[in-house]
């Protein structure tokens, strides 16, 4: 009961001012390929403004089902991307994880999946969920991994759902079951 | 192309057993009202809790579907018999993204005695005809709970193809059940149509 569940290994899940995370996304939403692998909406870069009046309407009113925070390195305590759990339904005891990070120099390091189990046990001994999902697009080989390593199975896919760059993905859909992430972490040394 | 020949001869908004119209605000309110009352239906529906509306309420409800964006990203009927005329259900298809040309279809009859009876299938076959001649759409996905196989029947003979479930999704009376997710692609709607099954 003493441990900090939002401190992992890597990372620490906070929630930063919506100037902060607004000016954020402004330079992330430079790159287009975070866009197009967070989303199926169309990129746009994101003026700080738009974002903030958006971000104040939707992610930082109070609402019931939904669990968002930041994402920082515990290295240097930067600000490198957002974690959510969203659209809770707490009669059924389900969600669905969203997560990107915002600069390509910090993919592939472990700091997604990091955040991610944080998430997961946040969901599932704090919010006392039963199951989580999430959709993935098969162009995002990294987050299929990440989500792998965590502990997400594979559940299905909405064949030829996307259109880009001249051709048709699949989008994926994986969950995890609390019966699943218990035998997991239970009975692995890390204590998640 | 078989569908070039149905151009301007048939209406896209007839079938053989029902037809696609817009109701009255009042008419509508009132029919949703009424039929989810019926919990064995509205459980069917969707994972939502199961709850009663004022008809004030479901009016205001429905407004947000005049609002502009929605205008263009939901197309939603309601269901008549085309032998009596009779409101018994709607069909919609909702969530269109344009860039993907994808949207998610939605359907419920309100009046139980059409269960079964091919009105659905033939509801489904008429939005599906709509959203791949007229919205030109690639991909129509749907999701179907568990406990609903005859609703996965007529999707499956609409053309629908299982991808996958999420398991355990829904908590309803002591046990948690499946949602099968489904889809068809525009190549396969038109093989469908050259040979139908």
């Amino acid at each position: 009961m003493l441990e900090d569940i939002f401190r992992g290994e890597l990372v620490r899940l906070v929630e930063d001012e919506p100037e902060t995370f607004a000016r954020a996304i402004n330079r992330w939403s430079r790159d287009s390929e975070y866009l197009r692998l967070l989303a199926t909406d169309i990129p746009v870069p994101y003026s700080q403004k738009a974002v903030q009046s958006w971000m104040e309407k939707e992610l930082y009113a109070t609402k019931p089902d939904l669990f968002h925070f930041t994402i920082h390195k515990l290295e240097d305590d930067c600000l490198i991307g957002d974690i959510s759990l969203d659209g809770v339904q707490w009669q059924h005891g389900e969600a669905f994880l969203g997560i990107g990070l915002g600069q390509r120099s910090d993919w592939g390091k472990g700091y997604g999946t990091d955040a991610t189990r944080l998430i997961l046990r946040y969901a599932f001994t704090e919010l006392n969920l039963q199951r989580i999902s999430l959709n993935v697009f098969a162009y995002n080989q990294r987050a299929i991994r990440s989500y792998e390593k965590a502990g997400f199975q594979h559940e299905g896919c909405a064949r030829q759902n996307l259109n880009r760059e001249g051709q048709r993905w699949d989008m994926i859909y994986m969950g995890i079951l609390s019966q699943e992430w218990e035998q997991r972490y239970k009975l692995g040394a890390s204590g998640f | 192309m078989p569908t070039t020949s149905l151009l301007m001869t048939t209406s896209l908004f007839t079938g053989e057993l029902v037809r696609l119209v817009t109701d009255e605000p009042d008419t509508q309110a009132s029919a949703i009202i009424r039929w989810n009352r019926d919990t064995e239906y509205f459980r069917m529906l969707d994972s939502d809790i199961a709850r009663q509306w004022s008809l004030q309420k479901m009016k205001e409800w429905m407004q947000k579907d005049q609002e502009p964006e929605s205008l263009i990203s939901s197309f939603q009927f309601n269901v008549h018999t085309l032998a009596e005329d009779k409101l018994i259900g709607f069909v919609g298809l909702g969530g269109v993204s344009w860039n993907h040309g994808e949207a998610w279809v939605g359907i419920g009859l309100g009046e139980r005695e059409y269960w079964g009876r091919g009105y659905g299938t033939d509801a489904m076959r008429l939005i599906l005809r709509y959203g791949f001649v007229e919205l030109n759409l690639q991909r129509i996905s749907l999701n179907v709970l568990e406990n609903n196989p005859r609703a996965i029947r007529s999707y499956e003979k609409a053309g629908f193809v299982p991808e996958g479930r999420m398991r355990q999704m829904v908590d309803r009376e002591g046990r948690r059940w499946d949602v099968h997710q489904m889809g068809i692609l525009k190549d396969e709607w038109l093989a469908l149509q050259a040979h139908p099954a």
